[in-house]
C-alpha cells in the first residue's frame, strides 16, 4: 500500500510525485491544501506529527523528507533507474539537489512569497491566520509562516534573495553548459528536484531567465516538461500555480 | 575510478573529522594533505577546486580529490566513500535505512550550523581578532563567493552579539532532543547497524557536548552521551582523532553552513 500526501506539483510536493511517475508506480494521492492548512489538521497530524508535507507511506513506513524520499522510490520500486551508477555522478546529483533545496529554493521562495502568496493569504481573517499558525508543531515553520503571512521580509532580506536567484541561475545555465543533464550525461533525480524547484522560472524571473539569457536552462525545462512523467504530474494540479507549467510549450 | 585519493583536511573536528573517520572505516589507503582554513589557505590559487567546492554550503571544509574530481560537502562525501570504495559496508541495510540516514543528514545540517556558529563565536574569533586587521581584511575582501566572505567577516564585525548566541544555544534543544528520541528507538541512527549517519552526527555532537554542556549530559541525554562513548571505543575513530596536531580537534572552528534565513 503506497499512499503519498501532497499539494500542487510544485516544490517538495512535486519531487515525490514526479519521481514515482516516473517510475511508473501506482499510489494513492492525497491532496492536502496547503494554503488552507490542511497539514496541520489533527487528522494529518497522526501521519506526520511535524505538519509538513509530502508525507510518503508505504505499508508501516512513513517517510517525510521530500529529496530524500525521492531516493527511497528510486531504490525501493521497479522501474528505470533515476540515479546515475557512477558514485561520482551519483555525489552530483546530490550536491546539486542540495544546493536547490538550501541554497536556490529558499531564496525563491521568500520571493515567491512576499509578491504571490503572501498578499493572497492575508485577504483572510487575521485572527484566522494567527490561529492557523499556533497550530504549526514546529517553532522553525511557525516562525517561517509568520514572517511569509505576515509579510515580516525585510528589504534586506528580499534583496539578498533576489541577489541569490539571480546568482544561481547564472551558475545553473553554466553548469548546464558542461553537462547534459545535472548529474552528467542522464536524466536523474536532480533534473527531477531541479524542475520541481525552476519550472516557472521564465515567469517569475522573466528578465533573468529566458531564450536569450538562459538557452540551456529553457531548453533543459522543455525537455523534462516533454517527458511523459512530467505531464501526467503536472495534470493533477488543481490550481493556476501548476498551470504555469504550460508557458514551457514550444512556440 | 582512478588516481590517487587524496584527502586535504584539517583538524579532526566538525566536517573535517567525518570524511578522516570513513577512510579510516574502509580501511583505504589515501593521500593526507593538512592544511590550516583559519590562514585561508584554501583561497589560494593552487589549492584543487571546482564550482561545487567553491559554492558548497558548508562553506569550509574537507576536499576530497580521485582523479580529476574534486568532492565537497561532508555528508555526501560520505556516501561517496561508503558506496564507491572497497572494504565494510557503511550503508548496511535496505531502502529505510538508506533513506533514514539521508534524512539525519539532511535534519542534522541545521544543528552542524549552530554548532559551527557557537564554536567559531568562541574559538576561532578571538584568533581572527589577533591577527593584522588590514592584512586579514585585504585577503578576505579577495573571497568569492560573497556568502563565504561574510561568513568569514560575520565573525568580526560582531554581527553574533550574546543574544543571538544565547538563541542560536535555546533552539539546538530541538534537534538535540530529536536525535535522543532517535536512539531511543534503535541503537543506531539508520537502524540496527552502524552507518555514515553515525559518522556524520558523532561529528557535530562532539564538539556541542563541550561548547553547550547543559544540552547533553548522563541526566539530559543518556542515549546520546552513551552513543559518543561508543563511537569513541571504534578503532577508526580513535586513529582519525590521533591526527589531531593541535591537541585540542574540539576548538578547531571555521564558518560552517548558513542558519535558515527563514528564521
Amino acid at each position: 500500500m503506497l499512499t503519498l500526501y501532497h499539494w500542487e506539483p510544485n516544490a517538495n510536493s512535486g519531487k515525490p510525485m514526479l519521481t514515482l511517475a516516473e517510475k511508473g508506480v501506482e499510489y494513492q494521492s492525497h491532496y492536502l491544501d496547503l494554503l488552507r492548512f490542511d497539514q496541520h489538521q489533527p487528522e494529518y497530524l497522526r501521519i506526520n506529527p511535524d505538519g509538513t508535507i509530502p508525507a510518503l507511506v508505504h505499508d508501516e513506513r512513513v517517510l517525510t523528507e521530500s529529496t530524500p524520499m525521492m531516493e527511497y522510490i528510486d531504490e525501493e520500486f521497479p522501474g528505470p533507474p533515476l540515479r546515475p551508477a557512477d558514485p561520482l555522478e551519483r555525489w552530483r546529483m546530490r550536491w546539486w539537489m542540495r544546493f536547490f533545496d538550501a541554497y536556490f529554493a529558499p531564496s525563491l521562495s521568500m520571493i515567491g512569497w512576499s509578491v504571490f502568496v503572501g498578499p493572497a493569504a492575508r485577504q483572510r481573517d487575521p485572527r484566522e491566520l494567527q490561529a492557523a499558525i499556533a497550530r504549526i508543531p514546529l517553532e522553525s515553520r511557525r516562525i517561517a509562516w509568520r514572517k511569509a503571512l505576515f509579510n515580516e521580509f525585510s528589504e534586506a532580506e528580499l534583496a539578498e534573495s533576489r541577489r541569490r536567484v539571480g546568482f544561481a541561475i547564472g551558475i545553473l545555465e553554466a553548469h548546464l553548459g558542461a553537462h547534459s543533464w545535472i548529474a552528467g550525461d542522464s536524466y536523474s533525480l536532480g533534473d527531477i528536484n531541479g524542475f520541481n524547484l525552476g519550472y516557472a522560472l521564465p515567469l517569475s524571473q522573466p528578465e533573468r531567465c529566458n531564450d536569450q539569457r538562459t538557452p540551456r536552462i529553457m531548453e533543459w525545462l522543455r525537455r523534462i516538461y516533454e517527458r511523459p512523467a512530467a505531464k501526467q504530474t503536472w495534470a493533477k494540479g488543481r490550481t493556476q500555480m501548476a498551470a504555469r507549467i504550460k508557458l514551457l510549450e514550444r512556440k | 575510478m582512478s588516481g590517487t585519493l587524496q584527502l586535504f583536511h584539517w583538524e579532526p573536528n566538525g566536517y573535517f573529522l567525518k570524511p578522516l573517520i570513513a577512510l579510516h572505516e574502509k580501511g583505504v589507503a589515501f593521500a593526507s594533505h593538512w592544511f590550516d582554513p583559519t590562514a585561508l589557505e584554501q583561497f589560494d590559487a593552487r589549492f584543487p577546486g571546482n564550482t561545487e567546492s567553491a559554492l558548497q554550503l558548508e562553506r569550509e571544509g574537507p576536499l576530497l580529490v580521485q582523479g580529476a574530481t574534486v568532492i565537497s560537502s561532508s555528508f555526501f562525501m560520505l556516501e561517496y566513500i561508503a558506496e564507491a570504495l572497497p572494504g565494510p559496508d557503511l550503508c548496511a541495510g535496505g531502502a529505510l535505512e538508506h533513506y533514514r540516514a539521508r534524512a539525519s543528514g539532511q535534519f542534522l545540517t541545521a544543528l552542524g550550523a549552530d554548532v559551527s556558529l557557537l564554536g567559531c563565536a568562541r574559538y576561532l574569533a578571538p584568533v581572527l581578532r589577533g591577527r593584522d586587521q588590514a592584512a586579514l581584511s585585504s585577503r578576505l575582501q579577495a573571497v568569492e563567493p560573497l556568502e563565504r566572505r561574510n561568513a568569514w567577516l560575520a565573525f568580526l564585525d560582531g554581527t553574533y552579539t550574546e543574544e543571538i548566541l544565547a538563541k542560536v544555544r535555546e533552539r539546538l534543544k530541538f534537534p538535540v532532543g530529536r536525535v535522543e528520541q532517535t536512539l531511543a528507538a534503535r541503537p543506531w541512527l539508520a537502524g540496527p547497524a552502524y552507518s555514515i549517519a553515525d559518522i556524520d552526527a558523532f561529528a557535530m555532537l562532539r564538539p556541542l557536548a563541550r561548547l553547550v554542556p547543559e544540552l547533553i549530559g548522563e541526566r539530559q541525554t543518556p542515549r546520546i552521551v552513551e552513543f559518543l562513548q561508543r563511537m569513541e571505543d571504534r578503532q577508526a575513530v580513535r586513529q582519525a582523532l590521533a591526527l589531531s596536531r593541535s591537541g585540542k580537534p574540539h576548538e578547531a572552528f571555521v564558518p560552517g553552513a548558513e542558519p535558515s534565513r527563514w528564521g
